[in-house]
């Protein structure tokens, strides 16, 4: 049903916009045969309802239609720019977790301490800062200090590993920073406000190493929120490679929905946005599905 | 019936004359071809260029973006190439003839072309392709173009002849690179036809399509049964497309690229300074301008464009825009206007007059000035220090400017729906007056005039440039239309920005085109 209702903003959004595919190949040209030909030849002489309808019957039967550019199926350029950002994604969400969640059950044991300070000070930076702007920098910085810069002609992991490592390195560092900042955050105050409850104190006080206390009963006890802000993390990581994959010229999905806009490319983008509501669903399902093996109570 | 007949072989004498007795076993004209030729370069080797621009796809055929133009030029071609200085030089025509009243052309092919394909190029496939091309049922932004085409000949397989219902003296260089190009006969016979030319290139271009990666990269490769014996030089080139100027600073003082066109000059300063790069400045073909619709209720009384034309000072609106970095133009683009350019001195409204502005407005009914909205292109940078500079000098004469940014695809539904009130615009052309002033000036229906000018006079001037072959009288036709032009305000032709390239140390003899096009990389060879 969400799908369903997406599809139809989509599409109502994508014919709400001026401008159609005709203007942007013929430019400043205006022959009206020219102009009903290729209307005719996209099939934008019909009425809206009949666009849709047929649109959406292809889908249903698996067929996203191809694009008006380049002729490719839609499926192929959503799949293809997917396993970039895919890859873009989960390293992403790696390097974050691997600072976040650190930096947040220090900050939470420490509360208040001056190491509790400077993580929140790094904290409240990552949360405000730009990628857009945490890109640039890495991407200026690392010119002027090493004289070195990402290939900018991107190569899947398959087709050089060294050149793929090359152009993902910044794109994930910057996002994982400003990612590792959120979940450091959150991190932080579910830690606070766990160690605070009766339980914890009576467990110190039977005289618990404070180690089993914070890792073993605090930190098990934040998991599920923690796995739900994972889901959260890695919808807001997809959603930055928007701009991220702009920046540094990676044909991931948001470059590719991006293009497909401009372009005025309808299939791409219906059916690019179409992907990325079913990749939210998904992630929101599995990460239901998650609660119940971190938490068996959670099955009933 | 045959009045005159030029061969490139006498063309080839006269050149010969001046450059030695080594110049005759080759025609004149082809050596300029694609440029000058360097007697020093070496073959081989690869170039990997930025480029801010992206084609939507590589159909030459269906694609107007001037991003797709500038790189199937080295894969397609046509009939003619247009020189730098705009002078149609015979490409895959080798020679022509015109018969006494101007209305068929005979065109003697050039013999052992052959296509990407393999297949040797023929008078039916160049009859195909402009049959093609002209034909608006098949939706190319060149059919306007070609309009003044009644039928096409192939008598046998190396002549070609054009009727035409009407005398065009610009057919040569409308036969050249902006639309189309020749490609087998019956090609757009299969259903993927257009689309499966953003995986293989049909043309005969000096390269052939090797990759195209939307979003990342399009790689050309030499094409070995190119005709031009020794050309190119390259093995490879390689577009890498940079979303933004920031990562491709970075790219060409690390050496990632070796060769870019940038469009804002700080960026291009930055990268003069570095070591192992030069910036080389191109007049070109393009104008940065102001449009002034005559629908828009204010803008439709002369009086008050001309008074607008006369509180616009162009050198501050250029040196806010694009540091200077460009020439101020009357009413030809910089790369024309020594062959077709009105003297700026005898163009009317040119110099800033704020005493005849306020009087003309006060004619107008405007005593106290007005409030308009100006609207600029949503990534156009330099409309945004231009159009806060306007505004400016638009405030001494009274006229409050309301600026507003639209994106492109809104500007373009504006403009092709002939509704453009008062905006910026920012287009090239090709080199020849005709092309840069039919479609947008001539009344309809055989032009667009996309301001509703809707001037008989320009528009019968504009047919008269059309008809006529002869270049003095064709120049003096032009310059009554640009005193019309500049007289009328329908637009004000600001400046041309140079075009600048910044190029690597390897890069040899890369010649850049007024239009932005990369012809040049035909005779572009790299240093070991």
């Amino acid at each position: 049903m969400a799908a369903l209702v997406s599809s139809l903003i989509v599409f109502s959004l994508m014919r709400a916009v001026p401008g159609d595919i005709v203007g942007q190949m013929l430019g400043q040209t205006s022959d009206p045969t020219a102009t009903e030909a290729l209307r005719g030849f996209f099939g934008l002489d019909r009425p809206l309802y009949a666009q849709f309808t047929e649109w959406l019957i292809d889908v249903l039967r698996g067929d996203l239609g191809r694009s008006w550019y380049q002729g490719q199926a839609v499926t192929s350029l959503v799949s293809e720019a997917f396993l970039v950002t895919l890859q873009i994604a989960v390293l992403t969400l790696i390097v974050s977790t691997l600072i976040g969640v650190p930096l947040g059950v220090l900050a939470g044991i420490a509360e208040g301490s001056k190491i509790d300070g400077l993580i929140r000070a790094f904290n409240l930076i990552g949360l405000s800062a730009p990628v857009f702007w945490v890109g640039l920098m890495l991407l200026v910085g690392a010119s002027a200090l090493f004289s070195w810069s990402p290939p900018f002609t991107y190569s899947s992991p398959s087709e050089n590993l060294s050149d793929n490592f090359e152009i993902i390195i910044l794109p994930i560092l910057s996002l994982g920073a400003l990612q590792a900042a959120a979940y450091s955050h959150f991190v932080r105050e579910c830690m606070v406000s766990e160690l605070r409850r009766d339980y914890i104190r009576a467990a110190l006080a039977k005289g618990l190493s404070p180690a089993v206390v914070y890792f073993k009963h605090a930190l098990r006890n934040i998991l599920v929120p923690l796995v739900t802000f994972m889901g959260l993390i890695l919808i807001q990581i997809l959603g930055g490679t928007v701009v991220i994959e702009s920046l540094f010229s990676i044909p991931g999905l948001g470059r590719l929905i991006l293009s497909g806009i401009q372009g005025r490319d309808y299939p791409v983008v219906q059916g690019a946005l179409l992907f990325v509501v079913f990749v939210a669903i998904t992630v929101n399902f599995l990460v239901d599905a998650a609660y119940g093996l971190i938490d068996p109570r959670l099955r009933k | 019936m045959i009045s005159r007949f030029w061969t490139t072989r006498l063309a080839a004498l006269a050149f010969a004359g001046s450059l030695g007795t080594s110049v005759l076993a080759q025609p004149a004209s082809d050596a300029l071809i694609y440029g000058k030729t360097d007697a020093a370069a070496r073959s081989g080797g690869k170039l990997t260029i930025g480029s801010l621009t992206e084609p939507p796809a590589m159909d030459p055929y269906h694609q107007a973006a001037d991003a797709r133009i500038r790189v199937t030029v080295l894969a397609y071609q046509g009939l003619f190439y247009e020189s730098a200085s705009g002078e149609p030089l015979p490409l895959l025509a080798e020679s022509y003839s015109i018969s006494a009243d101007g209305r068929t052309y005979i065109f003697k092919l050039r013999k052992g072309v052959k296509f990407h394909t393999g297949q040797t190029m023929t008078s039916a496939d160049v009859k195909y392709s402009y049959d093609y091309l002209r034909d608006p049922k098949n939706g190319s932004p060149g059919a306007g173009d070609l309009s003044t085409i009644d039928s096409i000949e192939a008598p046998d397989a190396d002549t070609v002849i054009f009727k035409l219902n009407r005398r065009n003296g610009l057919l040569p260089i409308t036969l050249t690179h902006r639309y189309g190009g020749v490609i087998p006969n019956g090609y757009f016979a299969s259903p993927d036809a257009r689309t499966r030319l953003n995986q293989t290139s049909v043309g005969t271009g000096p390269f052939k399509l090797k990759q195209f990666k939307p979003n990342s990269v399009l790689v050309f490769e030499k094409f070995a049964d190119y005709w031009q014996k020794g050309l190119p030089h390259l093995d490879e080139v390689t577009f890498a497309f940079m979303p933004n100027s920031a990562a491709m600073v970075v790219a060409a003082r690390n050496g990632r690229i070796d060769m870019g066109i940038f469009t804002r000059p700080q960026d291009a300063e930055q990268l003069a300074k570095a070591q192992g790069v030069r910036l080389v400045r191109t007049p070109s073909m393009g104008q940065k301008s102001l449009d002034l619709g005559a629908e828009h209720p204010l803008l439709k009384d002369e009086r008050v464009r001309q008074a607008i034309a006369l509180a616009i000072d162009k050198d501050a609106v250029m040196k806010a825009s694009i540091a200077g970095y460009g020439q101020v133009i009357g009413t030809m683009v910089a790369g024309m206007q020594e062959r077709w350019g009105l003297p700026l001195s005898e163009v009317p409204n040119q110099k800033v007059d704020l005493d005849r502005a306020r009087k003309l407005l006060a004619e107008a009914g405007h005593p106290n000035g007005f409030e308009i909205d100006l609207t600029s292109i949503i990534t156009y940078d330099w409309m945004d220090a231009a159009a806060v500079t306007i505004a400016e000098q638009l405030k001494r004469i009274g006229i409050k400017v309301n600026i507003k940014k639209i994106e492109l695809g809104v500007w373009v539904r504006n403009f092709r729906s002939r509704q453009m009130g008062f905006t910026f615009n920012d287009w090239p052309t090709s080199p020849d007056p005709s092309l840069l002033y039919y479609r947008h000036f001539r009344a309809a229906p055989l032009g667009a005039d996309f301001r509703n000018w809707n001037n008989a006079a320009a528009s019968a001037l504009l047919d008269q440039g059309l008809e006529e072959s002869d270049y003095a009288k064709r120049r003096a036709i032009y310059n009554d239309f640009q005193k019309m032009l500049a007289s009328s305000v329908p637009t004000i032709m600001m400046f041309s920005s140079d075009l600048l390239t910044v190029e690597g140390s390897r890069v040899q003899n890369h010649q850049q085109h007024p239009t932005g096009w990369y012809f040049g990389l035909a005779k572009t060879w790299v240093a070991k």
